[in-house]
């Protein structure tokens, strides 16, 4: 299992991307993948720990899944968006640009050994957005905006907003239907409108489906 | 420190304490360039006045008159504006509506009040769809049912106020009459109305019971209107019974010329009434709040209890409070809202176009085009295009250190830039430079411009000089000859319409201690307080004349016969602009 795969990622698409081929380096997670999911053949899987997709879940090309620091639990219906990295350690996730410069010194302390990061169901987590692993749990129905970032630790709550850029610091525990906008601030999501949006998410990974070609079987092995 | 990159800015005319209050007209030209030789020479231009504060400039903001000839800057421009328009929505607003109906959008464009986001209208179906939410493309549906205005960026909307709308537009109308919660309000002509009813039939029964309902929550706009409504039948009546004795008694609160006074600074003069100089005697003040009487609600207990209910998150932040436009529905006295629930959306401030001015000749410098979706000019007359611009890059000679080129200047050791300038004019320019041998400032750094007099080739076309090959080589490179090297009275590089040439600069040293010796002042106390702030700054004022023959302008229709002789005319521009440099090391 811990065989650095040396094929480039990206072979299948046509269009050839000006960022340089993904590579994978260090070991091949052990997956877990219901047979429902979609996952793109250039999605970056890493890390020793096991990491389970529910039914219907896409994770995008270019998607970063780390498992180094603990089990990566993905729930059902989520969509995973390109260039974002949930789990990993301080190395990886300093790869991306970072916002949060007071969390880095969390970052570099010692995970427990078990720091996973576990989405519930209907999560979804947008371009370029950051799960830094750490028991981070992001409940039910949260949207995690476009570069936004939930650190290690952080417990999000269900039906949360987190607005593009947005920074849940270390620890941080952000109560149900939370709307975190501005530059931090908070209030209450009072539209009630979980369903609506649920259904909605399950609409957009119909179309995600068709659109993106599924390659399960080059991760389980 | 943050690397400072070496700037230009420019002085305009209007702050220079000579040239206030003078016509600036085309045959002062010679005048004002004759002026810097006889008093400016001790009256140098310091960028380090406080004023100067207040008239240095981008070239990128100044324009040019071209009739008065001189620079203008964005302070000495006098503005008119042609359009106001919706940001939102761009409609134009005549600027009629704006006096009837105020400052802001009045048609369905609002802004979140919680984040100032965009507001949407969305339909609220009582039989959800469930796919309207997150998939736009299924929502070309024919809607039905309740709107709300929502924001997608806080999903704030209108709900959490308790306000839904019957139709997606009009808006503003449909929000005006409802208070938040849903209740409709009252709009004036239904009042009016409504108090006819009430002085044809009402008894003094229904009067009272009518009162009570409207006490609780009457707002701004209604009590205006009662109050006005009473005190017109005041005046009426105290008008009928006056019998013109004395105005000793017109002074106080409740005499009625005090008041009609009032009331016409305040309606518009409709109840300005000249006889109100004959009226004496006291009316009554309003009693209930059909007369406009509102007694001031002084138990808070309910905003309390919400409070302690709903806690911190229910309350608005002070900006929310202030971005909120005056609600005419909200209730007076205690009106502002100091709950999310009390917050309304905010219509659109409106924008406008503005035209520009010349302070001194009234000619329009600056038109934008008046439709609003057009971003053209019709007449932009920019400085840019006129005068010379000026751009400054250090100058590595060759036995200067190869090494990393620091950010700052070293003090005591000559530095040379290069000033590029730059003609936009289709004419062949003569430029003087001036600058003092020595900054303003305690700390004096001395300053040679190498070449002060040169001409600039006229703004050519680019193909012509292109195909002018062969004249190319002669023209280009005059100013050097073998190894590159400053020489004093010759410019360093010469282009189509460039030219650049070497400045020198030796930076003065930033020690306190040295300055007492280095500026004999005689018997004069050298000032040797700390370091003030940007006196490390390098900043050379630099007189700048230009110099060139244009077209005679075409006021003068009757010389048209001899045209060849007089065409051409000699013009001038003399400005004042700040070169920055850079900081010198404190070390």
């Amino acid at each position: 299992m811990a065989t650095p795969a040396s094929t480039s990622a990206n072979s299948s698409s046509k269009r050839h991307s000006i960022l340089p081929p993904v590579s994978q380096a260090g070991p091949k997670p052990p997956v877990q993948f219901s047979s429902s999911i979609t996952i793109a053949d250039s999605a970056l899987l890493t890390g020793s720990h096991t990491i389970l997709a529910g039914s219907e879940s896409v994770i995008h090309p270019r998607a970063r899944l780390d498992s180094s620091g603990g089990r990566i639990t993905i729930g059902r219906r989520c969509i995973v968006h390109e260039r974002s990295i949930v789990g990993g350690n301080a190395a990886t996730v300093t790869l991306s640009p970072s916002r949060g410069s007071k969390t880095s010194d969390t970052l570099l302390s010692p995970l427990p050994s078990s720091a996973g990061v576990t989405l519930a169901d209907y999560v979804l987590v947008d371009v370029g957005a950051v799960i830094e692993a750490g028991d981070t749990v992001v409940g039910e129905g949260t949207t995690v905006g476009v570069g936004a970032r939930v650190c290690a630790g952080a417990v999000v709550g269900k039906h949360c907003t987190l607005t593009p850029h947005t920074v849940v610091a270390a620890g941080d525990v952000v109560p149900d239907f939370t709307v975190i906008y501005s530059k931090g601030l908070r209030r209450r999501d009072l539209r009630g409108v979980p369903e609506l949006r649920n259904k909605g998410q399950a609409r957009q990974i119909e179309v995600l489906r068709r659109m993106i070609p599924s390659n399960p079987g080059k991760f389980s092995s | 420190m943050a690397p400072l990159t070496p700037y230009t800015f420019f002085q305009c005319p209007c702050s220079e304490p000579s040239t206030l209050g003078r016509p600036a007209d085309g045959s002062s030209g010679a005048g004002a360039g004759a002026e810097p030789d006889a008093d400016d020479e001790d009256r140098a231009f310091d960028p380090r006045a406080p004023r100067s504060n207040y008239s240095l400039y981008p070239l990128e903001y100044l324009l040019y008159c071209e009739d008065c000839q001189q620079i203008r800057c964005p302070r000495c421009v006098a503005e008119e504006i042609v359009t106001f328009y919706c940001p939102c929505c761009l409609f134009e607003v005549p600027s009629s509506n704006l006096k009837s109906e105020g400052n802001r959008c009045t048609r369905s464009c609002f802004q979140c009040p919680v984040c100032i986001g965009p507001l949407a209208t969305t339909s609220l179906e009582s039989h959800p769809d469930p796919n309207l939410l997150a998939a736009p493309d299924n929502s070309a549906a024919p809607h039905s049912g309740p709107y709300i205005l929502t924001c997608s960026y806080c999903n704030w909307s209108s709900t959490e106020i308790g306000i839904k709308f019957d139709k997606s537009n009009g808006i503003h109308a449909q929000l005006a009459k409802l208070r938040n919660g849903g209740t409709t309000r009252l709009t004036a002509k239904e009042r009016k109305e409504r108090r006819k009813d009430l002085l044809q039939g009402g008894g003094p029964a229904t009067r009272t019971a009518e009162a009570a309902v409207d006490g609780r929550d009457l707002d701004v706009d209604t009590q205006f209107a009662n109050l006005k409504a009473f005190y017109q039948n005041q005046l009426a009546d105290s008008s009928s019974g006056g019998n013109g004795l004395s105005s000793l008694g017109d002074m106080g609160f409740a005499s009625p010329s005090s008041l009609s006074r009032i009331m016409s600074i305040y309606t518009g003069g409709s109840l300005h009434d000249k006889r109100s100089k004959l009226r004496i005697g006291t009316m009554r003040e309003a009693l209930d709040s059909d007369e406009g009487l509102k007694i001031a609600n002084l138990d808070e207990s309910g905003a309390i209890e919400k409070l302690q209910e709903e806690g911190y998150d229910a309350t608005v932040s002070a900006e929310q409070i202030s971005n909120q436009t005056p609600n005419l529905g909200e209730a007076p006295l205690h009106g502002r809202g100091r709950f999310t629930s009390e917050l309304r959306p905010i219509p659109y401030l409106l924008r406008t176009k503005r035209s520009k001015r010349c302070p001194i000749c009234r000619h329009i410098i600056s038109k934008p085009e008046a439709k609003v979706q057009a971003t053209r000019f019709r007449i932009r007359l920019v400085a840019g295009s006129y005068i010379p611009s000026i751009t400054i890059r250090p100058l590595n000679t060759p036995e200067a250190s190869p090494g990393a080129p620091s950010d700052t200047l070293q003090p005591l050791k000559p530095v040379q830039f290069l000033l590029t300038f730059k003609n936009p004019i289709f004419e062949t320019v003569k430029v003087t430079l001036a600058t003092p041998a020595k900054t303003p400032g305690r700390f004096a750094s001395k300053v040679t411009v190498l070449c002060p007099q040169f001409e600039i080739d006229a703004n050519t076309d680019v193909w012509d000089e292109a195909l002018k090959d062969g004249d190319k080589d002669k023209r280009r490179r005059r100013g050097e000859d073998g190894p590159h090297q400053a020489e004093a009275g010759k410019i360093w590089e010469r282009g189509r319409n460039w030219v650049s040439l070497v400045i020198e600069v030796v930076p003065a040293s930033l020690r306190l201690d040295l300055l007492a010796l280095t500026n004999p002042t005689g018997g004069q106390e050298v000032d040797t307080g700390p370091l003030r702030e940007d006196e490390d700054l390098l900043e050379i004022p630099m007189f700048v004349r230009v110099e060139w023959e244009a077209d005679a302008a075409g006021d003068e229709i009757g010389s048209a016969p001899n045209k060849d002789k007089e065409g051409r005319e000699k013009r001038e521009l003399a400005y004042w602009c700040v070169l920055g440099l850079g900081r010198v090391s404190q070390s």
